[in-house]
């Protein structure tokens, strides 16, 4: 039998190459060009305006956490996933455009979800999406959960990298990029993350409601922890832990609906008076902010908030219906885009066309708003995610 | 904070009355005020069959316990509101939340600690918040990963454990 099929095989491949040649002989299209094998796609070194970082932390499986480099301009999935990298286990991220470099925090075990744990800084590259760099943690500390705008910091011109931790104990794991090396880590009792401060420093949020703001030397070495004025009671008027940093200042919504501007351009973070994101009228709806990224900037100088209607207490975290647009240094909206679906988070891509992407919570998917109309622009979906709760516009 | 300063006053007398010494001088002394109690108290048989009230279904969100939850609900995991499943590990510190139990209207502090070891347990997922805060304040958040002080960092599932009574505010 097995001799019957050989001659069988052979006789099929010669009735297919004589017909080959003779289709070619007929005006029938060239073949096919034989195609290299092991061509593996590289991305442009600096990312376009339209390309986002979407972070899907996996929730359901979270060693199989993610980044999806989707380009918003695409019109089917081949043009809109460009690639993706790994972040194991409710990591963060931060990416510098100058380095060329994406910074993810990640944890491993030895044995998948068990044996030894090891934390560490995976520096990715931009062009091929591969791992370039480890940093690794002395001792497992670094912040663990729902992912954050500001667990990651870049600073003194993307020389440092500031990595927040929490084990509970709360400290900054302070790296150099250029060698790749632990320089220091400053204790930050009872605060936690890292915003931007001054030159060359930080500042951490503190449950007693203040700052900590730390100076750094030239060296990386701690010159002063300066803790601020008491401004909010984290038990009767709590504000989130996730601001808008537009130059220097970062805007902070409080959950009730007020926004505190916070100077960052000095040594110390100085916070200035609150205003109200919310009309008397919008009050009496109880409008308030809501969301997981809930809140993010333009380079118009605006910032994006999720808001939702009948807020109450466990609303906060809960997204909404519509994202208003503010110009906070005239303390004023200008625009109210109301979504066709429920947002959970958003970003909004870097340029003069600022576009919006928002998580729909129900499907998962992404909705794309145009920035300056507030219309409808499209849906991502189906490209694999899972959770994708946080996203950044490219830098 | 009062509750929560109370919460630890409440439980730091509880500890210093089970240590050592002052443990030992406890006990004998609750035996010699039972003994002596015992024939002379009028004890009431219909309270002493009383039982606590906990009503509810602690496989939905719903359950009066999860008030502050955001997790997967360790009784749809192979555990149960108050323990871990088998082969995971309870994590030792956690966030609390205080939720009242509809059955006797009373509040409670209800610790969630997370069971960790396994990947994610993917059923029952709940949030609601009750009492939330964010990440800085870590004794009210859920955000946290707090799968912490275990030998593995993978979260599971999280219970909601009941560890006291809460004290009403005044």
């Amino acid at each position: 039998m097995k001799n019957l099929r050989k001659v069988g095989l052979v006789g099929a491949t010669l009735v297919s190459l004589a017909g080959g040649v003779a289709m070619s002989a007929g005006g029938q299209p060239p073949p096919l060009p034989i195609e290299p094998i092991g061509i593996i796609e590289t991305l442009p070194k600096d990312y376009p305006e339209s390309w986002f970082l979407v972070h899907d932390a996996s929730f359901f499986q979270m060693s199989d956490g993610k980044v999806y480099v989707i380009d918003i301009e695409g019109n089917d999935l081949h043009e809109q996933v460009k690639g993706t990298f790994n972040v194991v286990l409710m990591g963060n991220l931060t990416q510098s455009a100058r380095r060329h470099e994406i910074y993810a925090t990640e944890t491993f075990h030895s044995r998948g979800t068990r044996g030894k744990r090891e934390d560490l800084v995976t520096i990715w590259d931009q062009e091929t999406l591969s791992p370039v760099g480890e940093v690794l943690w002395p001792k497992p500390k670094r912040f663990t959960g729902m992912p954050q705008r500001f667990a990651m910091l870049l600073i003194d011109n993307d020389r440092w990298l500031a990595v927040a931790n929490f084990s509970p104990a709360t400290s900054v794991t302070l790296i150099d990029l250029d060698t790749r090396k632990i320089i220091n880590e400053i204790p930050t009792p009872g605060c936690v993350f890292v915003y931007p401060t001054g030159e060359r420093g930080f500042s951490s949020l503190c449950a007693d409601g203040r700052f900590l703001s730390a100076e750094l030397a030239e060296d990386g070495t701690l010159i002063e922890l300066t803790r601020t004025d008491v401004f909010f009671d984290s038990d009767t008027t709590p504000i989130y832990e996730r601001p808008a940093v537009i130059g220097d200042t970062a805007y902070f919504p409080t959950l009730a609906g007020l926004v505190y501007p916070v100077d960052i351009s000095g040594k110390v973070a100085k916070v200035g008076e609150p205003w109200s994101l919310v009309s008397e009228t919008e009050s009496e709806g109880k409008w308030a902010p809501g969301g997981i990224a809930l809140i993010d900037k333009d380079d118009l100088g605006r910032f994006y908030i999720l808001m939702h209607p009948d807020s109450k207490d466990g609303s906060y975290q809960g997204g909404g219906p519509e994202v208003w647009v503010f110009d906070p240094v005239k303390q004023k909206r200008v625009q109210k885009i109301s979504m066709q679906a429920w947002g959970l988070s958003l970003a909004v891509s870097r340029g003069k066309t600022p576009q919006l992407m928002v998580t729909n919570p129900t499907d998962m998917s992404l909705e794309i708003y145009d920035g300056l109309s507030g219309e409808f622009v499209k849906t991502i979906t189906g490209f694999g995610q899972s959770t994708p709760l946080m996203m950044h516009g490219s830098r | 904070m009062k509750i929560f300063d109370r919460l630890f006053e409440q439980q730091a007398r509880q500890l210093a009355q089970r240590s050592s010494r002052r443990g030992l001088l406890k006990g004998l002394g609750g035996l010699l005020v039972g003994g002596a109690a015992v024939p002379l108290l009028p004890v009431s048989r219909v309270h002493a069959a009383e039982k606590p009230m906990d009503k509810g279904d602690p496989s939905s969100c719903d359950y009066w316990r999860y008030c502050a939850m955001d997790g997967f609900l360790c009784d749809c995991c192979g555990g149960s509101a108050n323990t871990c499943p088998p082969g995971t590990e309870m994590s030792p510190i956690t966030w609390i939340g205080t939720c009242r139990n509809p059955a006797d209207g009373r509040s409670y502090i209800i610790s969630y600690n997370d069971c960790c070891g396994k990947s994610s347990c993917g059923a029952c997922l709940c949030q609601r918040d009750e009492g939330d805060r964010p990440p800085y304040r870590p004794d009210k958040t859920n955000d946290i990963n707090w799968c912490l002080g275990t030998e593995s960092a993978a979260y599971h599932c999280s219970t909601a454990i009941v560890v006291g009574v809460a004290f009403e505010e005044t």
